[in-house]
């Protein structure tokens, strides 16, 4: 191995790590990301900075507001099968649950799945749906601000944080009453492969009317996609399966995606439109 | 692989061209590179750093203009370059076209790239997704420059 492998036993000792190796250094959480990007050649870090020794990183706990607060280090195994995580947000669970296979979601982290920002990731667009935030440490670990979690993904692997600045927990708000959530995904090859097109949504849908929603798409643009025009197109009228899939053809348009192996572009766009209308409809059917 | 890009950049044609054909002046613009040098007539060296999440590549390598027409503002340009750490080769032939446009002027690049080793495992969406955002860049410092 060409690096030097730092354990940090604090959060203060991996940001004074980072501080010193600066571009040199790559931080690992569950190393899953890291592995597959070191095996094919494309990254050849001085150092390793890996928080899996920082004691209660990977904490579950109900945060002050009845929200959840979900250690960096917690991976989707233990987010999927979190009695508190299945009690507030089961779709949260469900969703991680779709990442992958067990051996990875044994070991890949939902602070690393946000930090690596991989738009075809899971975690990240059911995470920005629920309007979660992440907590970013920095300076000496005592240093603490709180970013949206859809304000974090800038481009592919690409996130607005410094490489000073380290993913410490991720807040989910608490449930509001007559909340819905779904995550719906759509792998084309097999169903550990990464989303063709995945759709994260957060509604209220009180009385029979869209009264709130939010609606993210991932794995079709550099970033889990926020469709606005759908959320605009609903919010304020009858929540009705005509609406939705009119609404649903909205997302072909918020959407930027690339050709590979998981489709075409002109493919996905099809598919958001498809998966987004799926999304919504069984919002509805969700009692 | 090639690559088309068009900038219309809000500056007289003959002020834009002399910007675009002093390649130490005109490397400035592109995000990511560092200091430019002349190594002959019509020669350069330089490097620049392109950054996608974790991984960064450090492309060294020479540029030279193989062919150049001022009246018409027309060049080509032929760039090689390597990362010797991941271990990778970028080849690319640049054609360079200026036009008059209404308000100011057109910038066109043809690109033909070929890359080699590590980096092609990025596959072609990715590659062209960067180029288009260092283009974009470097069409609005070109006309901050020119100004």
């Amino acid at each position: 191995m060409s690096y030097e492998w730092h354990d940090a036993a604090t959060w203060s000792e991996a940001l004074a790590l980072l501080e010193r190796h600066a571009d040199d250094a790559t931080v690992v959480a569950g190393s899953t990301a890291f592995t597959l990007l070191y095996r094919q050649g494309l990254i050849r870090p001085g150092h390793v900075v890996a928080l899996r020794r920082i004691s209660d990183a990977a904490r579950i706990d109900a945060d002050a507001h009845g929200g959840l607060s979900i250690g960096a280090m917690a991976t989707h195994s233990a987010v999927a099968s979190s009695e508190r995580v299945r009690r507030s947000w089961p779709e949260l669970a469900d969703a991680v649950s779709t990442v992958a296979t067990i051996r990875v979601r044994n070991q890949a982290t939902l602070g690393g799945s946000v930090a690596h920002a991989d738009p075809a990731s899971d975690a990240p667009v059911m995470l920005a749906a629920l309007a979660a935030q992440a907590v970013v440490v920095s300076g000496s670990g005592a240093t603490k601000r709180r970013v949206p979690v859809d304000e974090i993904f800038v481009d592919t692997f690409t996130t607005s944080l410094a490489p000073t600045e380290l993913i410490h927990s991720i807040e989910v708000p608490a449930r509001p009453a007559g909340a819905r959530a779904v995550y719906r995904k759509f792998t084309l090859r097999s169903v550990d492969d990464y989303a063709t097109v995945s759709v994260g949504a957060l509604a209220d849908l009180g009385g029979g009317t869209v009264n709130a929603l939010r609606v993210f798409l991932g794995g079709v643009g550099p970033t889990p996609m926020r469709a606005r025009s759908v959320e605009r197109a609903l919010i304020g009228g009858p929540a009705d399966g005509r609406r939705f899939a009119e609404a649903a053809a909205l997302a072909r348009d918020e959407v930027d995606p690339i050709d590979d192996a998981r489709g075409s572009a002109d493919y996905k766009r099809e598919m958001a439109r498809v998966w987004t209308e799926r999304a919504l409809r069984s919002l509805v059917e969700i009692s | 692989m090639k690559l088309a890009h068009t900038a219309t950049i809000p500056v007289a044609p003959e002020r834009v061209w002399a910007v675009v054909m002093d390649i130490p002046v005109a490397a400035r613009c592109v995000p990511g590179v560092a200091a430019v040098t002349s190594t002959g007539p019509e020669r350069y060296k330089g490097s620049l750093l392109v950054q996608i999440g974790p991984v960064r590549l450090i492309l060294d390598g020479d540029i030279a203009i193989t062919s150049r027409d001022d009246a018409a503002r027309h060049a080509s340009l032929r760039a090689d370059a390597k990362d010797t750490r991941l271990g990778g080769t970028v080849r690319a032939t640049v054609d360079i076209l200026l036009r008059d446009a209404p308000g100011g002027c057109e910038l066109r690049i043809e690109s033909d790239v070929q890359i080699g080793g590590r980096i092609g495992e990025f596959g072609q969406p990715v590659i062209q997704r960067k180029a288009d955002q260092l283009l974009g860049q470097f069409a609005q410092c070109l006309a901050r420059s020119a100004t």
